[in-house]
């Protein structure tokens, strides 16, 4: 556990987010066992959901800058290709006024209208690539929804439990409540550590809005 | 649990309260993370406090909020203490959810501002609690640490 532990923080340090991610995760897998045998380790769980988080973030964030990156070059890259379009259709031109086909006037008229032609078309490219990267950035509003917080640390969950009233909390925070009060934070009735159940739909759910919304992290 | 929990958790509450906040319940200042004042005031026509703002102190530990919050009023112009048989003319408020035992990590400062709110509302018996006086002139204890007893539901 504590290896993993390290592991993903190095992982960190070397940018390697993907496996800092596994490592983290690992750490908790081996954590939430000594939790059930009673074992020592089990007092490490705070660290150690915090740690995954971390990842989780800095997970996102290399994405997030990889797929920016993305954007920018294909936007690039678009552009490249329409000015060599216009040189070709260029050269075709005055391969025709050289053929005697245009004259010298209807030459200039037809090279004016292509100029003004890929002008426009390389002004639509940029505001697309523009509005593509405002649309995005509006799509994620930032809002955390209250379905994946925790109610003791107002955190986005990694490993939710769930008690008798149907209320879940991760696991992290309410142990540290069970071992200052054996009760239900809702309803005041004795709850054991052994009286909570993992909540794996809610959990997969937390993990994915987490993908998508590393941010969610620091708010 | 590592450092920074309660920092987080009051962070968040802090961006709540800015953005609103029930009516009747008003956020003084909020420097840093160990102490915040709010004023509150009862909405209903409750002669022993109409008309009248009284100022909160919340006090955070770092274990916040697994521990809970101490919450007593304070005096400042025109804040005085409000009377009410659980509340000592010193500030210090016995209300089992503020207590070792009836506190939970659940609350928060917003629930706790109206659970006093509706203490107060409530109440309409104008006196202080047996054995004030006595209690402001010896107690030098924190108010967390006051077994408090709880016998009396009636007010």
């Amino acid at each position: 556990m504590k290896a993993y532990y390290f592991l993903a923080q190095a992982q960190i340090a070397l940018r390697q987010s993907a496996a800092a991610v596994l490592s983290a995760k690992e750490a908790h897998r081996l954590c939430v066992e000594e939790v059930h045998k009673g074992g020592k380790g089990a007092s490490s769980i705070g660290p150690i959901t915090e740690l995954v988080l971390r990842c989780k973030k800095e997970d996102w964030e290399a994405r997030e800058t990889e797929r920016l990156q993305r954007q920018t070059g294909l936007a690039n890259e678009l552009e490249v290709l329409l000015w060599k379009e216009r040189e070709a259709r260029a050269r075709g031109l005055e391969d025709k006024a050289a053929m005697g086909l245009l004259n010298e006037d209807m030459l200039e008229a037809e090279m004016m209208k292509l100029e003004d032609e890929f002008q426009q078309k390389a002004n639509d490219v940029r505001k697309m690539a523009v509005a593509a990267g405002i649309a995005g950035e509006e799509a994620k509003k930032r809002v955390v929804p209250d379905w994946c917080l925790d109610d003791i640390t107002f955190s986005v969950m990694v490993d939710p439990v769930v008690t008798r009233t149907g209320q879940s909390y991760d696991r992290s925070s309410i142990m540290e409540h069970l071992k200052r009060s054996k009760t239900d934070p809702l309803t005041r009735e004795p709850l054991r550590m052994e009286d909570l159940r993992p909540n794996l739909a809610l959990k997969e759910a937390c993990a994915g809005f987490l993908a998508e919304n590393g941010w969610a992290v620091d708010w | 649990m590592a450092t920074g929990f309660a920092t987080k958790r009051l962070s968040k509450e802090l961006a709540k309260i800015h953005g609103s906040l029930p009516p009747g319940i008003t956020l003084f200042s909020a420097e840093g993370f160990q102490e915040w004042f709010l004023d509150i005031k009862v909405l209903d026509a409750n002669p022993l406090y109409m008309n009248q703002t009284y100022r909160l102190k919340f006090k955070f530990s770092p274990s916040y909020p697994i521990e809970p919050p101490e919450v007593t009023f304070v005096t400042a112009t025109d804040r005085p203490i409000p009377i009410h048989p659980h509340i000592y003319s010193n500030g210090i408020i016995c209300l089992d959810l503020l207590g070792q035992q009836g506190w939970s990590p659940v609350q928060n400062v917003e629930s706790v501002c109206m659970s006093l709110q509706s203490m107060l509302t409530g109440n309409i018996k104008n006196e202080r609690p047996e054995g004030d006086e006595y209690f402001v002139a010896h107690n030098r204890r924190r108010p967390r640490d006051i077994d408090f007893y709880y016998h009396d539901n009636t007010v």
